[in-house]
């Protein structure tokens, strides 16, 4: 896979610690242009501090992360906000800030003292709203919205970016089933629809499977093994990663494997 | 979440032009200042205010309006614009919106500054004591952040803790400048309380210079603070500075009760009031919840000022004391609405 397709961002040999703990340990990752991509791996592996540090909110020990062939410890922090948008982990904002008040937030890396909101900029946040479905309640606060909904809210915020890569940390966690599948078809359709590079980290192994492209298992700080979710969806593997016993079936409907785990081993 | 939505389900209409609301503003600014020119313990027409300040005759009509009426209908809008915009980014700054100049223990901090500059350093000018307001602000938001960091994390609460511990602190210093330096008690006691009466027209023109620095400084960050409002994460992907937005955040926030502490004095909890009547009648946006705040901030100082005449005429009241009893009731409302 990584021959044919071309990389919009490398992580090269990536260590980063908070203190003495090491969190990521030479950890590299090639991340496929215009592909979905989701991390997973045990709670404490690193992989959302791993999302973080590709959006450069955390400085590396050593290592580095590229991104389309450049370093992005040499791009300064606006030019990096309109190239990479991330949607961090329980994201938060006042009770009273309007949608449309969220989105625009989304449009400041675009934004320069000389060069003030314009028409462009209204564009941008009108295309958020409507290819997130929140433009019938962009007046409306966002204390006042459902988890779905909100959730909806955020991801336009980070559209109204105009950014390649999309990065998203726990998007579907607090969401209830229905709008889990939601968020996550939703992400799917920009990504074949728009052809935005996506980085994920999900938590639930099935849905990882359904929906990426690359499957990346982060273990100790380091990449265990990544591939097609055909490829890494074994029983050995994800024992051995999530220190579980499971059976994997295909899923009759979306042919893709499913993981159902026995006890922990 | 679901507890805390109650009352603010319903639409806001954000796409209303905002003109006519700065407008009205600006209009009850005007009436407010003439209101402070013709009101209080003589009643002036405006035809004697029109003369008095348009061919000073040497009567004593004159002699009241412009020598006194007039350097407070000027103090008091911008002492109250200078705190309505303070309050604004220390709300944003802390993310907390029961923080203001006050509850951060700046406007205490800077009193601080001002009667140790004048007792300890002998600075008389008004600049020299402009300037140790500004730094005893800045100093005073120094120390509360970095304790309130210290002590685990600037938790909304903490902060404001740490603050009005602060303030405590720095009041009871001054009150030991005052009772050491009878001498000066008159001088000194203004410091510890607010007051728009009996100023020199100077000090408007003192202030005025540091007020609109420091308003153009907070007008270059608005879109910074908007990014501000959400959380670290966020703002820092977005590409927000935080560091350096916060430190110029800082610096604007002391520059502009600075200014007004060296005006008025400490007048209390303007700061805490006005941003939350100007976010609701603009909305979140900093560059509008600036601009309305200062008009609000103005108008608010400009009628508490007006009032301070008559709640126990013929005697005048402190404003200080007036926005003290407003802004005490609104933090009780607020905490309950918080805590409900």
């Amino acid at each position: 896979m990584d021959d044919q397709v071309a990389n919009r961002i490398e992580v090269k040999a990536l260590s980063l610690s908070y203190g003495p703990e090491m969190v990521l340990d030479a950890l590299s990752l090639p991340i496929p242009s215009g592909q979905i991509t989701v991390l997973a791996g045990p709670n404490g592996c690193g992989k959302s501090t791993l999302l973080r540090a590709i959006r450069r909110l955390h400085a590396p020990q050593s290592g580095q992360v590229l991104l389309d062939a450049e370093d992005i410890s040499r791009l300064n922090g606006k030019a990096l906000g309109r190239r990479i948008g991330l949607l961090a982990q329980s994201p938060s904002a006042p009770q009273d800030m309007t949608v449309e008040e969220l989105v625009r937030l989304g449009r400041y890396p675009h934004q320069a003292m000389m060069q003030p909101w314009g028409a462009k900029d209204d564009a941008a946040v009108a295309a958020a709203m409507t290819g997130t479905g929140v433009e019938e309640m962009r007046h409306r606060r966002i204390g006042s919205l459902s988890g779905g909904q909100l959730q909806r809210a955020w991801i336009a915020m980070v559209l109204a970016q105009e950014t390649d890569v999309i990065c998203l940390d726990e998007p579907v966690n607090h969401l209830d089933m229905a709008h889990q599948l939601d968020c996550l078809e939703l992400v799917t359709r920009l990504n074949k629809e728009q052809g935005r590079t996506v980085v994920l980290v999900l938590h639930d192994l099935n849905l990882a499977a359904r929906y990426a492209d690359q499957l990346v298992f982060v273990a100790n700080g380091t990449v265990r093994e990544r591939g097609t979710p055909e490829t890494m969806m074994r029983s050995d593997l994800i024992e051995e990663v999530f220190n579980v016993t499971a059976e994997i079936i295909i899923d009759p409907v979306h042919k893709r494997p499913i993981c159902i785990p026995h006890r922990r081993s | 979440m679901t507890s805390m939505v109650e009352g603010m389900s319903g639409p806001v209409q954000a796409d209303r032009s905002r003109w006519p609301v700065y407008a009205a503003l600006a209009l009850g600014l005007g009436v407010a200042m003439l209101a402070s020119l013709t009101l209080g313990y003589k009643l002036y027409g405006l035809d004697e205010v029109w003369a008095a300040l348009l061919a000073h005759d040497g009567s004593e009509t004159a002699t009241v309006i412009a020598g006194l009426r007039l350097p407070r209908a000027l103090i008091a809008p911008l002492a109250g614009a200078a705190l309505g915009m303070a309050g604004v980014m220390v709300q944003t700054l802390s993310r907390n919106r029961i923080a203001s100049p006050d509850t951060l223990g700046l406007n205490a901090g800077a009193s601080m500054a001002v009667v140790l500059a004048m007792v300890v350093f002998g600075v008389e000018s008004l600049a020299g004591l402009s300037l140790a307001a500004a730094l005893g602000a800045l100093m005073t938001s120094i120390i509360v952040f970095g304790v309130a960091a210290g002590a685990g994390g600037l938790s909304p609460l903490k902060i404001v803790l740490v603050g009005v511990t602060f303030a405590g602190l720095a009041h009871a210093v001054v009150e030991i400048v005052l009772t050491s330096n009878e001498a000066q008690l008159q001088q000194l006691l203004f410091w510890l309380s607010g007051a728009f009466v009996d100023r020199p027209i100077s000090l408007f023109f003192n202030g005025l210079p540091v007020v609109l620095v420091g308003a153009a400084l907070a007008f270059t960050l608005t879109s910074a603070l908007d990014a501000l409002q959400a959380d670290d994460s966020t703002a820092a992907s977005l590409g927000v500075p935080l560091v350096a937005v916060r430190g110029l955040t800082f610096i604007a926030v002391s520059l502009l009760t600075g200014a007004a502490v060296s005006m008025a004095g400490p007048v209390a909890f303007v700061g805490l009031v006005v941003p939350h009547a100007a976010r609701g009648l603009v909305g979140l946006r900093h560059r509008h919840q600036l601009a309305a705040a200062a008009l609000v901030g103005a108008i608010y100082t400009t009628l508490a000022d007006v009032a301070a005449r008559f709640v126990i005429y013929p005697v005048e009241a402190p404003v200080g004391a007036v926005t003290a009893v407003v802004g005490a009731g609104t933090l009780v409302l607020l905490l309950m609405r918080r805590l409900a």
